[in-house]
């Protein structure tokens, strides 16, 4: 059992943990009801989400300043684990919606900004995958790394900015009774760990995938070896 | 600091030199926007009641994919006669040819603009006063540099042609939030135009800024 795995069952047991809180110890809200128990999770997913990207602008920057390969693989892990908890959350958004306001989705300032979020880096993603692998392409997902990291803000101050459908700042603003603040504060930092885990294990195989010689590289260096170039 | 000014400026007119020689982009641009007008027709139905609520977006639709178009040519040309690795070797700071081409890719979109609004005015009706032009111009200039930069970097990707909407339009939607707004005001519909165009102006020199700071490492090799 390697390191990897501990940690992974320890943030599953955590979450499991969470789950327990969010259904058993948290009051049911007065006027939602049971949907609003989404709200722990759906919360704390886009909080790690932001945290990732974070992660991507820390690593994007050092990448730019020092070339560090670690950075540009710390960046990589990051944005793959901030797009899954982006999707995570707009996922929970969506069926916490169709209940309370009667659809899955609404143009609302923060659901499109965070769609937005979502395509950033999702693209990101996809820049790493078609772009040859190498200093250039590290270079340029660095600053589309950067440039993402500007709707992150948006996505925060969006429901302050414009007032639409989705709620304000609950946390912040202390609007929660201090059963629901508790439950919500394990939730996120469990949620946070499972986020640092993933990422851990993602930069793991980043720096595996970086030693391993290219498939399409290796098979060039196999055909080489085996036939030698026809005389001209 | 002049020298960087200097050399954007040649760099910008070299790009409208050969541009006014070949006449290769700016009327293919004119009647591509032209095309998107008569689509929208179809695709819409406009008539005198609904052109001012239709037109705002059919001119971001037809601005966003033209101002793709433009700059995605605007490196495409350097990458297929390989000039760009050229002027990278001169002592020319790369930060100052990269702010040439966007000047240059921003001013034909401009060209393009100066087709499209008034054909909209002709076809659809719609008005054409400077709040309107001042909404469209200050997105341009956000626009082109985003839009500049990520041309820069596709250029030298495989299936740049996926890659470049891909990445640019998420970046374009501050743009087309505040822009939106601001055009739909201008012609005719309620709301604040003075915000929009101040979020406008914000954003532009947001990505003015990041933009000419993440220049440098694009253009590096």
């Amino acid at each position: 059992m390697t390191r990897y795995t501990r940690l992974a069952g320890l943030a599953v047991l955590l979450m499991l943990a969470a789950g327990a809180l969010i259904f058993f110890y948290a009051p049911e809200d007065y006027l939602q009801k049971e949907p609003q128990r989404i709200f722990y999770l759906h919360v704390s997913a886009a909080i790690a989400a932001f945290a990732c990207f974070a992660v991507v602008l820390g690593g994007s920057a050092v990448y730019l300043r020092t070339e560090s390969a670690r950075a540009d693989r710390l960046a990589r892990a990051a944005a793959l684990v901030g797009v899954v908890l982006t999707t995570v959350t707009l996922v929970m958004g969506m069926l916490y919606a169709k209940p309370i306001w009667g659809t899955f989705w609404t143009w609302d300032a923060r659901l499109t900004s965070t769609l937005v979020l979502w395509i950033i880096y999702a693209g990101y993603l996809l820049l790493r995958r078609l772009a040859e692998p190498g200093q250039q392409t590290a270079r340029f997902a660095a600053v589309v790394g950067i440039f993402g990291f500007v709707d992150v803000p948006i996505v925060y101050f969006s429901v302050t900015w414009w007032r639409g459908h989705h709620p304000g700042p609950v946390i912040v603003s202390n609007a929660l009774p201090p059963e629901m603040l508790f439950t919500f504060m394990v939730t996120m930092a469990c949620t946070l760990f499972l986020a640092a885990v993933m990422v851990a294990i993602r930069y793991r195989i980043e720096t595996l995938m970086d030693e391993a010689p290219s498939p399409a590289s290796a098979h060039l260096v196999g055909a080489a070896a085996r036939e030698p170039e026809p005389a001209r | 600091m002049t020298r960087s000014i200097s050399v954007a400026y040649a760099v910008a007119r070299k790009d409208l030199t050969s541009e006014w020689r070949t006449r290769e982009l700016v009327p293919a641009l004119g009647q591509f926007v032209v095309l998107a007008l008569v689509i929208a027709n179809f695709g819409f139905q406009i008539d005198s009641r609904n052109a001012t609520v239709i037109a705002p977006g059919v001119l971001w639709l037809a601005l966003v994919f033209a101002g793709l178009v433009a700059f995605g040519r605007a490196f495409a040309a350097e990458r297929e006669q390989a000039s760009l690795e050229a002027m990278l070797l001169t002592p020319a700071p790369p930060a100052a040819i990269f702010a040439g081409k966007a000047i240059a890719a921003a001013l034909l979109l401009i060209v393009c603009e100066m087709v499209l609004l008034p054909a909209m005015t002709l076809f659809f009706g719609t008005p054409l006063n400077p709040a309107l032009i001042v909404a469209v111009l200050l997105a341009t200039v956000g626009m082109a540099a985003v839009g500049c930069l990520f041309a820069a970097i596709v250029a030298r990707v495989r299936s740049r042609e996926v890659l470049l909407p891909l990445l640019t339009l998420p970046l374009w939607i501050p743009f087309i939030v505040a822009g939106g707004q601001a055009v739909q005001v201008a012609m005719g519909a309620s709301g604040n135009y003075n915000q929009a165009v101040a979020l406008l102006i914000d954003f532009d020199i947001l990505f003015l800024v990041l933009t000419s700071l993440a220049a440098r490492f694009v253009l590096d090799d």
